[in-house]
């Protein structure tokens, strides 16, 4: 039976207040989950009161400014800080996103942050993502053609068919969608989730790939795509604002019309 | 790794993409997902039909029964509703169980047990209706 | 095969002991938008309307098998308790219904937004198509079964 509730050593206790600097006017409370391997312990939410006035507008900024000036083990993954490179990816006020990409202004009250659902915690707020990109590569995410590409330049493709990869392309690989599907929380290890589903359905849409028929084979199993009910918190949740539900519909649509 | 009892070790050691890849894929699970859809377009009218008849049948005797299945459309209606609603109740309950029942043997045992009650309880329908419609039996 | 559950749950830690990692709280933590309370909601549905079935079984079996049989199943129906039953059927059988519905559109490739990335983008805040339609069962799933409600007492004697 799938358990609905953390197990024993995942319950969250209550961690230690970092209040805010004496004279701070923009206080907001930022209330963030913490592990640590080496403790022995169970996660715990620490809370840190930051003064606006000398952050940056984005959650990200927060984060950075804890670790820089309160807080030096706060531990998270980031890069590029403009919404590109998918590090970021965790659990804000309820919401899968980007730290980078989420105004701190959207959110009322305390900031709760917390990883990415239902993983692997590493540390603080570091997911293990080894899971989720082995499925990436399993749906083999790369050109597959048979006919040899023409000698003098590149294999063609007119406008239609480029624009049939728009909002497929895109997609940055940061899990926010897979992390906020209720069917990969409890099937993660058969089901493929939104990201990698989308990915395959970028290589099915490509014009120039050959092995169309291949990949909808691989795909017709009931857990590694019919693991899917449409939930659609996918896309109520992509900080690119990107369609995974939709696209697993299109591949849905082209099994079945290669079969009635 | 060392074993020492009631702490973690690592009994599986198989790297991630075999994990993933599992047994591959089993080419099957489209025909049980167009089966639900199809049934489910069948009991859209069939089931707003069925509760406009439930309503009218409010306080029915026996007799009003018999004479609601006497005629051949309520009969042939509630015939493919019964079919249909057992159909799809067991692709439903089957990707329930699916989703949430994890022990192999204990979820097979769950699909044979939903499966069988989906045949046997739209089997005591059927009979049931075709009694009180084509031959009016009973005390 | 054993399908591992605990891929990734034992790691170790700095020296070099195993140890267990948690796992990060789900819905503990996750709000709730429109379409995921309408998911689980089919969901439950379903699984109520099952057991409404084999209730359906007993009528139908009951008006075969004898008056007697069937008085009773009329007299438990036509009970407070058995109305109140009627009453929870009817209303979880049309949100299945017409959340039923929006599935199917879904499936036909209707209703889920464009393909193209919507602008501006922000978790949960991009308007889209399945947000209205979401409302939208909610509305006509409860004006149907204000209706059916009333039809139903009213016939109730």
């Amino acid at each position: 039976m799938v358990a609905f509730s953390l197990p024993a050593n995942s319950r969250i206790k209550q961690g230690k207040t970092y209040p805010a600097p004496a004279g701070a006017k923009r206080v907001r409370t930022f209330r963030i989950y913490r592990w640590n391997p080496d403790d022995g312990a169970n996660p715990r939410m620490d809370t840190y009161e930051i003064d606006l006035d000398t952050c940056g507008p984005m959650v990200l900024d927060a984060l950075i400014k804890i670790k820089n000036d309160v807080d030096s083990t706060l531990t998270f993954r980031r890069s590029c800080r403009e919404g590109i490179c998918g590090s970021c990816s965790m659990n804000i006020d309820g919401g899968n996103t980007l730290a980078c990409l989420k105004p701190i202004e959207d959110i009322t009250g305390a900031v709760r942050i917390t990883p990415l659902p239902h993983m692997a915690v590493v540390k603080d707020l570091v997911p293990d993502l080894t899971q989720a990109f082995a499925q990436y590569r399993a749906i083999e995410p790369w050109l597959k053609a048979d006919t040899p590409p023409p000698p003098d330049g590149e294999r063609l493709q007119s406008r239609k068919e480029r624009a049939q990869i728009d909002g497929l392309w895109e997609c940055i690989l940061c899990f926010c969608c897979t992390a906020g599907c209720p069917s990969y929380w409890w099937n993660g290890e058969r089901y493929l989730g939104p990201a990698v589903l989308l990915q395959a359905y970028r290589w099915i849409a490509e014009s120039r790939d050959e092995a169309t028929g291949e990949r909808l084979d691989a795909l017709n199993d009931p857990f590694k795509l019919y693991r899917c009910h449409t939930i659609m918190n996918c896309t109520d949740t992509c900080p690119k604002g990107l369609n995974p539900a939709k696209a697993i519909g299109a591949i849905k649509q082209l099994i079945i019309d290669r079969q009635v | 790794m060392t074993k020492q009892s009631n702490s973690p070790q690592f009994d599986i050691l198989r790297s991630q993409l075999k994990r993933v890849r599992g047994l591959g894929s089993s080419h099957s699970g489209s025909q049980a997902w167009w089966a639900e859809r199809l049934t489910s377009i069948a009991l859209v009218p069939l089931t707003l039909w069925f509760i406009a008849s439930v309503i009218g049948l409010e306080g029915a005797t026996r007799a009003d029964m018999v004479a609601w299945l006497h005629a051949p459309v309520p009969l042939v209606l509630i015939l493919c509703l019964i079919v249909t609603t057992f159909w799809h109740m067991e692709l439903g309950l089957r990707v329930v169980i699916d989703d949430y029942v994890h022990n192999n043997a204990i979820r097979i045992a769950m699909l044979l047990f939903q499966r069988g009650l989906c045949i046997i309880a739209g089997l005591f329908c059927v009979i049931a209706v075709l009694r009180l419609g084509l031959w009016e039996g009973g005390s | 095969m054993k399908h591992d559950r605990d891929g990734l749950m034992v790691a170790c830690r700095s020296d070099g002991k195993l140890v267990r990692r948690p796992l990060s709280p789900h819905l503990q933590v996750y709000r709730w938008p429109v379409s995921m309370v309408l998911s689980i909601s089919h969901r439950i549905t379903g699984v109520a309307l099952s057991v409404g079935a084999l209730l359906m079984t007993w009528w139908l079996v009951a008006a075969a098998a004898s008056e007697s049989a069937f008085a009773t199943v009329q007299e438990f129906l036509g009970s407070s308790f058995g109305v109140l039953l009627l009453m929870g059927w009817a209303a979880a059988l049309l949100l299945h219904v017409f959340q039923g519905i929006r599935h199917l559109a879904w499936d036909a490739g209707w209703g889920f937004g464009t393909l193209a990335p919507q602008d501006p983008v922000g978790s949960g805040t991009a308007k889209r198509i399945y947000g209205v339609t979401g409302w939208g069962v909610v509305g006509i799933t409860a004006a149907a079964t204000l209706i059916v409600w009333i039809a139903g007492l009213a016939a109730w004697e």
